[in-house]
């Protein structure tokens, strides 16, 4: 059914679409560009030239490696919500808090009412697809998770936070379309973590992407899953993109229960691990999918943003998975 | 009344001034092996120090050690046993913290003690009661992935339990009075309470006169608050940052332990203000048959950055003060 809306919008796309959650790594050059922009060492012009020379590094590396669906690889980005809360009106850089060892983030606080700024990833979305004869999907985090991430000073509780963020995002929503956006993919990996919320989490979403017209995504991952399915499938969304290497649970089996109604993205390579997957068993874990599920449903990707590995990690990763993806196409046709 | 205030385990170890974030500096060189181990624990000796002075200036009457030495609640205490391995990240309930999950692979033993130093270290630094902080035996269980020695969490928990009796005892010989026992996974299981009151009832058994305090949160204590109540444990930490219903369940069925009321948000920068903190009190305090009632933070502070994690506990000292003194 939601192959009907991508060829509606135009998008042909082969048998178990293959495609990234979002980031990338950063380049070694620009990395070092980042640090010394942190020392004022660079300018701003300097240092997007070398975030714009990583994105077309990126590009070109999925079309080489042959993905379906491309990302920018966020060169751009820090942090998946501290992105979005500078650059919007109502929040504050925070402190220092702990993620866990030795690592710290500066955790957002809304401080006043959100606003959008105008757009936020527009114009990264348009240079980038104008690199490219494939589609590249609009990356935004989703408002249940930008909520969760970030301390809260203003708003009276956090569904006032969330759906007050997910009428400013849908404006950024709203704006990708406009550009041309085909498929958008909203973040929300922290959609799981608090049950009894889910039902304003999809709320939220609802106010975000109704009736716009584009093929949209949702990516979850560290989820306890279970404890959510069936209702996360009331999420508005046509895809739903889920961790499945990684998984103490074997999700696919409560699916075998409760039927999935959405197309899945299969999170196949576990994008934590150094070690590259053999495409037998990527697979195996597409197969697991594809045994539950219609293969027509079924996206194939890792199961988080790469940001994490190395830039050979990464397209070794890729490069198994894609086949591993050839040799199913020919193997289920 | 006494209404006495107290922390609710962790505080954050570094902060966003320079000078405030030696601790991370010390990890990080420990990590390329530029400082020995010698070396980092007199930087994290110095940190508890602080921490402890912190709590004290902001008018907190028990202390706890802000659980500085800690990478997680659960891989701190299993890297002290034999028969666990420490394996990969996951998300500690519904934050967005991450602890290390421990792998049991045969019977677990303790090697040493695990807390009872650190205690011993904050009461030599501290002029205010200090409160040492455990992972219970059921939270543990939960949270491991059992390979081998164990049938079931079930009897791992027990395992946990025979291995956290010595510390309590050890505890309770070094002079805690108070020892807080943390079991937030059993809100999400209260199938379990019987695993979970076996289990406390191993731990405990030889506490002499050190009372426990058992700490409940990241979720809603109210469905299980009734059975709380019948637990082996000398008084109960309830978070209420997620119950809207607790106050009036509290005011309705009383309680027969002392109580610790978490009524500050530790998971959230916005402060509390009399509006919102004296209802609470005005419901439950009638209903405690026995005391002292503490006034604590919802859960560990190291959710906050460092200025406010200090900021909130100055204003559950100055509600309290204000309570107290009738000032409405």
């Amino acid at each position: 059914m939601s192959r009907q809306k991508l060829k509606r919008l135009g998008v042909e796309l082969p048998l178990l679409p293959t495609s990234t959650v979002g980031s990338f790594p950063k380049t070694p050059e620009l990395a070092e560009a980042r640090a010394k922009y942190a020392r004022k060492q660079i300018t701003r012009a300097e240092l997007e030239a070398l975030e714009k020379k990583a994105t077309e590094f990126w590009i070109r590396a999925q079309e080489e490696i042959g993905l379906d669906v491309l990302v920018d690889g966020e060169q751009y980005r820090g942090d998946m919500v501290a992105y979005f809360a500078e650059l919007m009106g109502g929040f504050q850089t925070g402190g220092l808090v702990r993620s866990y060892g030795n690592r710290y983030y500066h955790k957002p606080v809304v401080v006043g009412e959100v606003k959008w700024p105008g757009p936020m990833t527009v114009e990264w979305w348009r240079w980038t697809q104008s690199l490219t004869r494939k589609p590249v999907k609009g990356m935004l985090t989703g408002p249940y998770t930008v909520m969760d991430w970030s301390f809260n000073d203003y708003y009276r509780d956090r569904r006032s936070a969330c759906l007050a963020l997910a009428r400013q995002l849908r404006k950024e929503v709203e704006a990708l379309i406009e550009a041309g956006a085909k498929i958008i993919q909203i973040d929300e990996p922290a959609i799981s973590v608090r049950q009894e919320e889910l039902p304003f989490a999809i709320e939220a979403l609802h106010l975000t992407v109704d009736g716009l017209p584009a093929y949209f995504i949702t990516h979850a991952c560290y989820g306890a899953f279970e404890t959510i399915y069936p209702d996360m499938l009331d999420l508005p969304v046509d895809n739903l993109d889920l961790a499945i290497s990684n998984s103490a649970l074997d999700l696919l089996k409560i699916f075998e229960k409760d039927p999935f109604t959405k197309d899945l993205s299969l999170g196949v390579l576990d994008v934590h691990s150094h070690s590259i997957e053999t495409p037998a068993e990527i697979k195996a874990r597409v197969m697991r999918g594809v045994r539950v599920l219609p293969p027509e449903r079924v996206w194939v990707d890792p199961d988080c943003g790469l940001k994490t590995r190395t830039v050979e990690e990464s397209r070794g990763k890729l490069a198994a998975m894609l086949t591993a993806v050839r040799e199913l196409r020919t193997e289920l046709a | 009344m006494d209404l006495i205030l107290s922390s609710a385990g962790s505080y954050p170890r570094i902060g966003d001034a320079p000078d405030l974030q030696r601790h991370r500096r010390a990890y990080a060189q420990r990590e390329r092996g530029e400082i020995s181990a010698g070396e980092f624990t007199k930087v994290e000796n110095e940190v508890v120090a602080g921490v402890i002075r912190e709590q004290i200036e902001a008018g907190m009457e028990v202390v706890t050690d802000g659980l500085v030495r800690w990478y997680d609640p659960y891989s701190h205490f299993c890297r002290g046993l034999e028969g666990a391995t420490i394996d990969g990240l996951l998300r500690l309930f519904d934050t967005n913290v991450y602890f290390r999950q421990p792998v049991v692979k045969g019977p677990i033993r303790r090697k040493a003690a695990i807390i009872v130093p650190e205690y011993e270290f904050a009461r030599s630094v501290s002029t205010r009661p200090v409160k040492p902080v455990l992972t219970g035996p059921y939270t543990l269980s939960r949270g491991s992935i059992l390979e081998g020695g164990y049938r079931s969490t079930h009897e791992l928990a027990l395992a946990y339990a025979e291995v956290l009796a010595g510390e309590v005892r050890e505890l309770s010989r070094a002079g805690a009075e108070l020892i807080q026992i943390d079991e937030p996974a059993i809100i999400g299981h209260p199938e379990d309470l019987n695993v979970l009151e076996a289990a406390l009832a191993a731990a405990g058994r030889e506490r002499g006169a050190a009372r426990l305090l058992l700490h409940l949160s990241f979720g809603d204590v109210a469905p299980l608050y009734r059975d709380l109540q019948a637990l082996p444990v000398d008084a109960l930490g309830l978070d209420f940052t997620y119950s809207p219903k607790l106050p009036a369940l509290i005011a309705d069925l009383g309680s027969a332990k002392p109580l610790a009321l978490g009524l500050i948000d530790a998971r959230n920068t916005k402060l509390e203000t009399k509006e919102s903190v004296f209802p609470v009190l005005d419901a439950v305090l009638p209903a405690l048959k026995t005391g002292p009632t503490y006034l604590t933070p919802s859960c560990g502070l190291e959710f906050l950055p460092r200025a406010r994690a200090r900021l909130k506990l100055e204003t559950l000292k100055r509600l309290r003060d204000g309570y107290l003194g009738g000032h409405r």
